[in-house]
């Protein structure tokens, strides 16, 4: 099966390889077109700041490739919140896979609000072929300052003053804000889960 | 996310809960309110609601020194209701320390004397108490129930001010049965700029949960606390786990200061070292360089590599990183985070860089200080040369340059194993609104609930405690859980 995990760089990609690797999978980094809209499944993480990563998506020409994709597509923790309309991070605009807009932690009023969220928290509300195997409330570990709403495509919940998005499913896109790659032995059972589709 | 005010009502100087507003069923806590009130302090509330019940039914202040003697042995917030009926009444009230006070059957019964409470102290001191019994407002601790419907009262004060709102569901109080969600949301579809305080019936999380969902800032609970259906912290719905993170120091690739694992084929091997650490539970896992050569950063990508094909929890690197080509390599091998510490101190400039080109997240400002001459002292080059500045004006700025986490480390106490410098991390983070990491002083198990409750840290790092086996990851975790700390286990 071919895998790519697009480089655009913007993130932790070596995990995410190495994770793919050691389930007995050989995924290719790549920003290539071709690469990608042929592979089987195609791995959109990132880290960092939504202006910058979608600058460069534009530059690599990915934002009229990814909403494209047919094949099943895993965005990654900011790769999830690309997937939105828009972010309230630079108020950016995002790739509109899905409704909604990308919302900033710190709006939300919250005595004493921490930001970044940054660490293991639960994730319930468990739907959809990601989560097939996976126990309610399992920790995965989080690290974000901005997150995606409740919404319609809402596969998991999560918890940090105030409800958030912890993954999204619609049609062929999926997508994870915590890092299934660093999540231990639960995160890789989704990262396989994903391959396994 | 919803925060629970505690309440604590009066009858003969002892904490009681009435059930559905009735006085011949007092449930009658047999503890002292000012022991109560303590508590609720230590458990991290910082507010209280305190309703002399004795005063409400009698119409006259009755339990004001008891306020006063909480007001004198703790530092909450405290609104104060219950038989509050003239000016003179609510003067005695703020004179003895309330910082609010909460008018029901006064602002039923006298609106013209509830509004010049109003207008003379303001909406942020003077509460509007709402009871409601069948859409009506009830007087008198509830003895009564008045012909004013409940939208007709709000939007009479409304209208004149009023901000802050304390509206019960007197059926529900008390029955723990489900608060009534319904109607507060309606108050908010109504009113969005409203503070309401919802209050009644909880009596679990899935309620707290269900009026977090419908917008609901803050809740007053007794009767769940006191029968302990839902933990005592004002904030239970929290869920997110502190982390405990051991910590290696490496040089030329390899771990050094002597870790003693039984079981091990080379305790000098990182990978070995962070899987094992992995797999009792390690939450993150931090490696400090100190490799001296200019082969650094070669040895030490090659060693993050290693890590990161190996183990898939998040590892942080420091130690000696200086320039955003550094942060670079430990990236893109395969770390998640990268610390800096004495570079930064020389040339904070690069915290913005790094955090501007790689994001906040993953840029850790570790900070090495000792308590001198009355103040926390920053050092750099691993403790050896003083940095003279200010442990706390450092740490503002390295977060307000973009760091997204701080590791202290008080040399003072590291390699005790006395503790942590707990009052230092507690104003640490009284500073900065990012998650701090305490390091130095572990010894022993209580050291990591100090950490987390007293200095209000987000992880606890540790050494030598855990290479030597002292102390096993699980246990440290195991015994968090037992004392009421969320972690991951």
């Amino acid at each position: 099966m071919k895998i790519s995990i697009i480089d655009y760089g913007a993130g932790n990609l070596f995990s995410v390889a190495s994770a793919c690797k050691n389930l007995g999978y050989s995924p290719v980094l790549t920003a290539d077109e071709k690469t990608i809209s042929r592979s089987d499944r195609v791995i959109f993480p990132g880290v960092g700041n939504a202006i910058s990563a979608m600058k460069r998506i534009r530059e690599k020409r990915l934002d009229n490739l990814i909403p494209s994709l047919q094949q099943p597509v895993l965005g990654i923790c900011l790769g999830m919140q690309l997937m939105m309309e828009t972010s309230d991070e630079g108020d950016t605009e995002c790739l509109g896979i899905l409704k909604g807009r990308v919302a900033y932690f710190r709006k939300r009023n919250s005595a004493g609000i921490k930001v970044p969220h940054m660490g293991w928290n639960i994730i319930d509300n468990l739907k959809g072929r990601l989560f097939e195997g996976i126990d309610e409330r399992t920790r995965m570990y989080f690290v974000h300052g901005y997150y995606v709403p409740g919404n319609e495509y809402t596969a998991a919940n999560s918890y940090y003053h105030g409800s958030f998005t912890a993954a999204i499913e619609k049609d062929n896109f999926f997508g994870c804000q915590f890092h299934p790659e660093k999540s231990g032995e639960a995160g890789i059972e989704i990262l396989d889960n994903f391959l396994k589709l | 996310m919803i925060e629970i005010i505690p309440a604590i009502d009066i009858i003969g100087g002892k904490c009681v809960r009435l059930t559905g507003g009735d006085f011949d069923s007092i449930t009658e806590y047999n503890t002292d309110p000012v022991d109560m009130a303590g508590k609720f302090e230590a458990a991290g509330f910082k507010r209280l609601h305190l309703v002399d019940l004795d005063g409400a039914r009698q119409g006259r202040i009755i339990n004001l020194d008891i306020m006063e003697n909480i007001r004198r042995s703790t530092g909450l917030i405290i609104d104060y209701g219950g038989g509050v009926k003239t000016d003179a009444d609510i003067e005695r009230v703020f004179r003895a320390g309330a910082a609010m006070v909460t008018g029901g059957s006064v602002a039923v019964k006298k609106p013209g004397v509830f509004l010049g409470w109003l207008n003379k102290y303001g909406p942020e001191k003077i509460i509007l108490g709402a009871d409601v019994k069948n859409g009506k407002i009830a007087i008198g601790g509830w003895l009564e129930t008045s012909s004013t419907g409940l939208f007709d009262f709000l939007n009479y004060y409304v209208e004149k001010g009023i901000k802050k709102v304390i509206c019960t569901d007197i059926k529900s109080d008390g029955t723990m049965e489900g608060p009534s969600v319904k109607m507060y949301k309606d108050i908010l579809d109504r009113y969005p700029g409203m503070e309401l305080i919802a209050s009644g019936g909880l009596g679990s999380l899935d309620d707290l949960r269900e009026l977090d969902n419908a917008g609901i800032k803050n809740v007053i609970s007794g009767k769940a606390f006191y029968e302990s259906r839902i933990p005592l912290n004002p904030y239970p719905l929290e869920t997110l786990a502190r982390r405990i993170i051991p910590c290696l120091d490496v040089r030329d690739g390899r771990v050094v200061k002597g870790v003693k694992f039984v079981g091990l084929r080379d305790a000098g091997d990182p990978v070995e070292l962070a899987k094992r650490y992995s797999d009792e539970g390690a939450d993150e896992l931090v490696f400090l360089d100190i490799t001296a050569t200019h082969e650094k950063r070669k040895t030490l990508s090659a060693l993050v590599r290693k890590v990161a094909e190996a183990v898939n929890i998040p590892f942080t690197v420091g130690g000696g990183i200086s320039g955003l080509d550094d942060v670079n390599a430990m990236l893109a091998n395969g770390a998640d985070k990268v610390s800096v510490n004495s570079a930064a101190v020389r040339n904070p400039g690069i915290i913005n860089s790094m955090a501007g080109k790689f994001g906040s997240q993953c840029i850790v400002l570790a900070v090495d200080a000792r308590y001198e001459n009355g103040g926390w002292k920053v050092y750099l080059n691993g403790g050896r040369i003083p940095a003279g500045i200010d442990l706390f004006e450092w740490v503002r700025e390295g977060v307000k340059r973009g760091a997204g986490e701080v590791l202290f480390t008080s040399m003072d106490h590291d390699g005790t194993r006395n503790g942590y410098a707990n009052d230092a991390l507690a104003a640490i983070d009284e500073l900065v609104d990012v998650p701090v990491i305490a390091s130095g002083g572990a010894g022993k198990l209580s050291h990591f609930k100090d950490a987390f409750e007293k200095g209000r840290a987000d992880a606890a790092l540790a050494a030598g405690l855990f290479h030597y086996g002292d102390i096993s990851i699980a246990e440290v975790k195991n015994y968090l859980a037992q004392n009421g700390i969320i972690v991951r286990t």
